[in-house]
């Protein structure tokens, strides 16, 4: 009934990816930010895991695995996992219009690279024909843009102009901005977009937590080694709180996002299972912004002068993690979502 | 991992909540004007054996080291404090001085002290006596004395805050034989109701959960015979460092996800009291949308980190620092719960007989009992950052 046990499949598959992500992201992640691309094992390595579109319908893995898979890649580096994902979060729209053919298409060419937005990621008009506007943030090479739209999902191929921008973070993904104009509209599903939303939270809050994972963890053994006043710094009692609350923000944002993937894995075609699943993500996903405003820049705080330097790496973690938590609405759009229908704890289900 | 309760668990949910909403929080707020802890031969404590609900909270099985699945426990402790948790801390039972008879008494000791609270017929209690006038997070500066005297303990010094002891058949009393030993120096007793010696354990004036009683006494000479130290000279001889010490700290180790979830189930009280006011009065603007989303996820979050810590002990794995994780989220969700509610009901709070305004009240001990908030992060600075024991 209650189990926070991963399995043996999960563990076998994190294991790997948490050597992979040590051997071929984490220690190379300065110099992917100034390349602005991972490097090229990490890229191969990628696909043959067979990391990409891991949690497909009746693959035998889920939103659950896939959130634990970022957690620890974006420990790591998540500009590289933006970057080494080509069809990414865009899987769950596509999936959700059942357009299997795109996905496989898309896994099967490395030139290809899908990209999930909703209009406020940017200033979009979207139709059934075509859209224009901006989207303001996307890894480079976009080939399938999937956009949310209010009444459906649209899928656009052509008329994509990139615009390098320098990026908040993330640069290991090569961040442009997309400017489209009239862009033809390659496919319309009118479909509910609520849960590719859903679960498209997920991916990036699960990536957003193994940042905050990796400064509480890089300040808690900083202050643990810095002797201020005759005593490691962790053992002043103010630092010692903030270490500590930094590690309560982190272990909470995981159950949260953990409890949202599960109910999104398991929901099924019970609508209500499914609409409760949806606020389970949005609350999940504002939970990780939130805590990335104060775990963040925590992290930084810890190290002193010395965090504001780019000699380490606790800088990085507090742009990155603010520039995941602006995606899909960010933490407004989500709020909104999160409480789309007030109700008492008696009249809610789930664990209440 | 999975996320929801069986069909068994949910229909005894469904049955607390029936009991709760039709007899726990009305005689809550009944005892709440009244003042003063509910009487023990109130007919709802027999009504309370008659469901079995005693069972949940009490430690009176001697062939399993809890109650039941420590996950259930938490689920019970949640939902009975959403109704009252101070009705739902004067249940019949041994409380909180089962966990030290469970976790060091002789087998003699335990079938004599426990076998009572089995299959109870009529309301019975028992207490634990630890926190003193001059200590309270730092339990290991107790001054009550103990000092052997042939085949018998004489004791002195005054208990604080000890609940249900006005009314316990037995107290657990923690005491030293020297101060300057420190948590070596640690002696339990029982201590039983009617010892020459021992006052009469006198409620205090609470300003919250008011429905138990949180008594205070003192002991002048008072004798124990030698039988009556918990564990016997055995238990200290083969754990020479800190054995009553530690017999205390396993106590709230197991005890300390319930009170969590205790403060979760008063947050989703003060939640949905807040809802249906605003709702009621066609009050709820967008910026209370947004203040109740970040208390239902504060809420949510300290929910699942209960059941972590209580699923961690199920599976007979550490789970200190999950524990103090979940105490100190709670408590502070559930203050903050409780003043987000009182912010939405305005003026109207002032007038005092809102149940929110006893809510307020009442969470605020949530964040001092059983380690307060500050405690709870020092515990887990111990694992986390190895924060020194004397710092």
């Amino acid at each position: 009934m209650i189990d926070f046990s991963v399995t043996g499949d999960a563990q076998i598959l994190l294991d790997t990816v948490t050597r992979f992500a040590r051997e071929h992201l984490a220690d190379t992640a300065r110099k992917a930010e100034s390349a602005r691309a991972p490097g090229a094992d990490a890229t191969r390595l990628y696909e043959d895991l067979g990391l990409m579109g891991l949690e497909a319908p009746g693959g035998g893995l889920g939103l659950l695995e896939r959130c634990l898979v970022n957690e620890t890649l974006g420990r790591a580096d998540p500009g590289a996992a933006l970057a080494l994902d080509r069809l990414g979060a865009a899987g769950y729209a596509l999936w959700a219009a059942e357009d299997h053919e795109s996905v496989a298409a898309i896994l099967a060419d490395p030139a290809r690279r899908a990209w999930l937005a909703t209009p406020e990621d940017g200033a979009m008009n979207v139709s059934e024909r075509a859209a224009s506007g901006e989207i303001y943030f996307t890894p480079a090479g976009i080939t399938d843009l999937v956009l949310l739209a209010p009444t459906g999902i649209a899928v656009i191929h052509g008329g994509i102009e990139e615009l390098p921008v320098r990026g908040a973070g993330l640069r290991a993904a090569n961040p442009m901005r997309l400017r489209l104009e009239e862009a033809p509209v390659a496919r319309f599903y009118r479909t509910p977009t609520a849960g590719a939303l859903a679960r498209a939270r997920l991916y990036m809050a699960s990536l957003l937590l193994g940042v905050l994972d990796a400064a509480a963890a890089y300040a808690r053994d900083y202050a643990m080694e810095r002797i201020t006043f005759g005593r490691p710094i962790a053992h002043h009692q103010a630092m010692t709180f903030m270490l500590t609350d930094m590690n309560t923000a982190v272990t909470g944002t995981r159950l949260l996002i953990q409890e949202a993937a599960w109910r999104l894995d398991t929901a099924g075609r019970d609508a209500e299972a499914a609409r409760q699943a949806h606020e389970a993500a949005a609350t999940a996903f504002v939970e990780a912004v939130e805590q990335s405003a104060f775990v963040g820049p925590a992290g930084v705080q810890v190290l002193g002068g010395l965090g504001f330097m780019q000699d380490y790496p606790v800088e990085k973690y507090m742009r990155e993690s603010r520039a995941l938590g602006l995606l899909y609405g960010g933490l407004d759009q989500a709020r909104d979502d999160a409480m789309a229908l007030p109700e008492t704890t008696l009249m809610a289900g789930g664990l209440f | 991992m999975r996320f929801e309760l069986d069909a068994a668990t949910r229909d005894y949910v469904m049955s607390l909540r029936e009991f709760g909403r039709d007899s726990i929080r009305p005689l809550g707020i009944e005892r709440d004007r009244a003042g003063s802890p509910t009487p023990p031969d109130h007919p709802f404590f027999k009504e309370v054996l008659r469901r079995g609900l005693s069972k949940t909270t009490a430690a009176a099985d001697d062939a399993s080291p809890s109650p039941g699945p420590a996950v259930l426990r938490v689920i019970s402790a949640q939902e009975l404090a959403y109704w009252d948790r101070g009705v739902a801390s004067s249940l019949p039972g041994p409380g909180l001085g089962g966990g030290p008879v469970m976790s060091m008494g002789t087998p003699e000791q335990k079938e004599r002290l426990l076998g009572p609270f089995r299959n109870m017929t009529e309301p019975r209690w028992a207490a634990f006596a630890m926190t003193e006038p001059g200590a309270g997070s730092d339990v290991a500066r107790i001054q009550s004395r103990a000092v052997q005297d042939g085949d018998e303990w004489v004791l002195n010094g005054a208990k604080l805050f000890s609940a249900n002891a006005d009314r316990a058949d037995w107290i657990v009393v923690f005491a030293t034989v020297d101060p300057a030993l420190g948590r070596a120096g640690h002696r339990a007793f029982i201590v039983e109701r009617g010892m020459p010696g021992l006052s009469e354990p006198r409620p205090e004036k609470k300003m919250g959960i008011k429905a138990y009683a949180s008594a205070s006494f003192t002991m002048n000479d008072l004798r124990v015979p030698a039988a009556n130290l918990l564990g016997g000279e055995a238990h200290y001889e083969q754990r020479t460092r800190g054995a009553g010490f530690k017999g205390a700290m396993q106590t709230f180790n197991a005890t300390r996800p319930a009170i969590a979830a205790n403060a979760v189930g008063m947050a989703r009280a003060c939640l949905d009291e807040a809802m249906a006011f605003a709702r009621d009065s066609d009050q709820l603007r967008p910026r209370d949308l947004d203040r109740m989303e970040r208390m239902r996820r504060k809420t949510r979050t300290a929910w699942l980190m209960c059941l972590k810590a209580a699923w961690l002990a199920d599976q007979g794995e550490a789970n200190m620092v999950e524990a103090s994780m979940a105490k100190a989220t709670a408590a502070e969700v559930a203050m903050e719960a409780a003043s987000l509610g009182m912010e939405l009901l305005g003026a109207v709070a002032l007038q005092g007989d809102h149940l929110i305004e006893k809510l307020y009240r009442d969470v605020k001990a949530m964040d001092i009992v059983e380690g307060t908030g500050q405690i709870q992060r020092i515990v887990m600075a111990r694992h986390l950052v190895n924060y020194p024991r004397e710092a």
